[in-house]
């Protein structure tokens, strides 16, 4: 009994120190660590990328604030501009207004010169 | 001389127009054209979509045009100068008498309407602006002193490229030169600037129901005048003061402006200066 027990502990132990001993050799302790090359191309690609990436996004905000002034700027202008009409506009029409009246009422009393000819008529004036 | 004819207002419509043939004259008497139609547009009450029509539907206009202002404008002191005579508020009076639809419509004799609507007259319009209000009710016509004032405007664009005359169914604007324009068939008359115009009964009449009707209502009464000359031609400043004073003349105004009176026996009188 006491033999049988020790063979079956010894070769469970040759079992375990087998699995043991396959996954060391799988794992590949002897292989070197350096870096692959493609990996350390891709690293220096994606550093490069995010450097750009700043460089286009500094380029973006310092157009973007220059536009933003020049519309404020635009929109300022605008506003003058229509504020200038919308007087200018009020104005005339004050302006056509008075002079409609003025002339209104001078037309009454100031006639052009007309003189009575002996001449073929050129038009004729008849009922409206 | 330049020549173009065309139909605008309702009327034959004459530019005459003293410059070298070309481009520029032909581009100008094209606007001519349009200006009359543009503003035909504006002041028409036979165009149901014109400013005018709308004013008449709505009883009140925001954003009138600035011709359109001026004239109502100009028709309003016309009414305060004459003293009622010239009312741009004859307008239902008008439409009461017959005078419907364009001229060129109105049957020559139809019967009369079972009830005549009420002509109303001498009605208040406020302008504030370009805001022009009627009262409830009341309709504008403002079709002699439009057609004068399309006339005066027409004669200053074309003035711009010489001597010029217009002339839109007997509404005459002058600018430069020496226009001899007959007023009657012995009587010529010369001018240099300003406008001519005719008011009377010897045309734009018809029948309803047998009787007798012309566009020229009086105030006063809301019907066509009577007891009036044949005809009216007064010479002033531009065709709308014309139009407006031949109008006030025919119904018995005094003006002292030079003016041709032809009475219905055929008689021609010559005053204002023009004797």
């Amino acid at each position: 009994m006491t033999d049988t027990s020790h063979r079956l502990y010894a070769v469970v132990i040759a079992v375990v120190v087998f699995f043991l001993s396959w996954a060391a050799v799988a794992a590949h302790p002897w292989a070197t660590t350096s870096t692959d090359p493609r990996l350390a191309v891709l690293a220096q690609r994606e550093q490069r990328l995010r450097a750009d990436a700043k460089l286009v996004q500094h380029v973006v905000d310092t157009r973007m604030a220059a536009y933003r002034q020049a519309l404020r700027a635009r929109r300022a202008q605008i506003a003058a501009v229509k504020a200038q009409a919308a007087a200018a506009q009020a104005r005339s029409l004050q302006v056509a207004q008075s002079s409609a009246t003025s002339s209104s009422t001078s037309q009454y009393s100031a006639a052009p010169s007309v003189r009575v000819v002996n001449l073929p008529p050129l038009t004729i004036t008849r009922t409206s | 001389m330049l020549r173009r004819a065309f139909r605008a207002m309702g009327t034959d419509v004459e530019l005459l127009l003293d410059a070298e043939p070309g481009e520029r004259a032909d581009m100008a008497l094209d606007r001519a054209e349009e200006e009359f139609e543009r503003l035909e547009q504006v002041m028409s009450r036979f165009r149901d979509d014109s400013e005018l029509s709308r004013l008449n539907r709505e009883g009140v206009l925001e954003n009138a045009s600035l011709d359109l202002v001026r004239v109502v404008e100009l028709a309003l002191d016309a009414r305060d100068a004459t003293g009622g005579r010239f009312d741009p508020t004859v307008h239902d009076a008008v439409v009461a008498a017959g005078y419907d639809r364009t001229f060129d419509a109105v049957a020559s004799d139809a019967p009369e309407a079972a009830t005549a609507p009420t002509a109303h007259c001498g009605g208040r319009v406020r302008i504030d602006g370009t805001r022009i209000v009627l009262d409830p009710g009341g309709h504008l016509d403002l079709g002699g002193i439009g057609k004068g004032y399309t006339v005066d405007r027409v004669a200053e664009l074309l003035a711009v490229l010489g001597p010029c005359l217009v002339n839109a169914g007997g509404d005459l604007a002058v600018r430069g030169g020496s226009w001899p324009i007959g007023v009657t068939d012995d009587l010529t008359l010369e001018l240099s600037s300003g406008g001519i115009a005719t008011s009377g009964r010897d045309r734009r009449r018809w029948l309803r129901g047998g009787e007798e009707r012309h566009h020229l209502i009086d105030p006063s009464t809301g019907r066509p005048a009577t007891a009036t000359p044949l005809r009216v031609t007064v010479v002033a400043g531009s065709a709308a003061a014309a139009e407006v004073a031949a109008k006030a003349a025919f119904l018995g105004a005094d003006i002292d402006l030079p003016h041709v009176v032809v009475t219905d026996d055929g008689r021609t009188i010559l005053a204002g200066g023009l004797a």
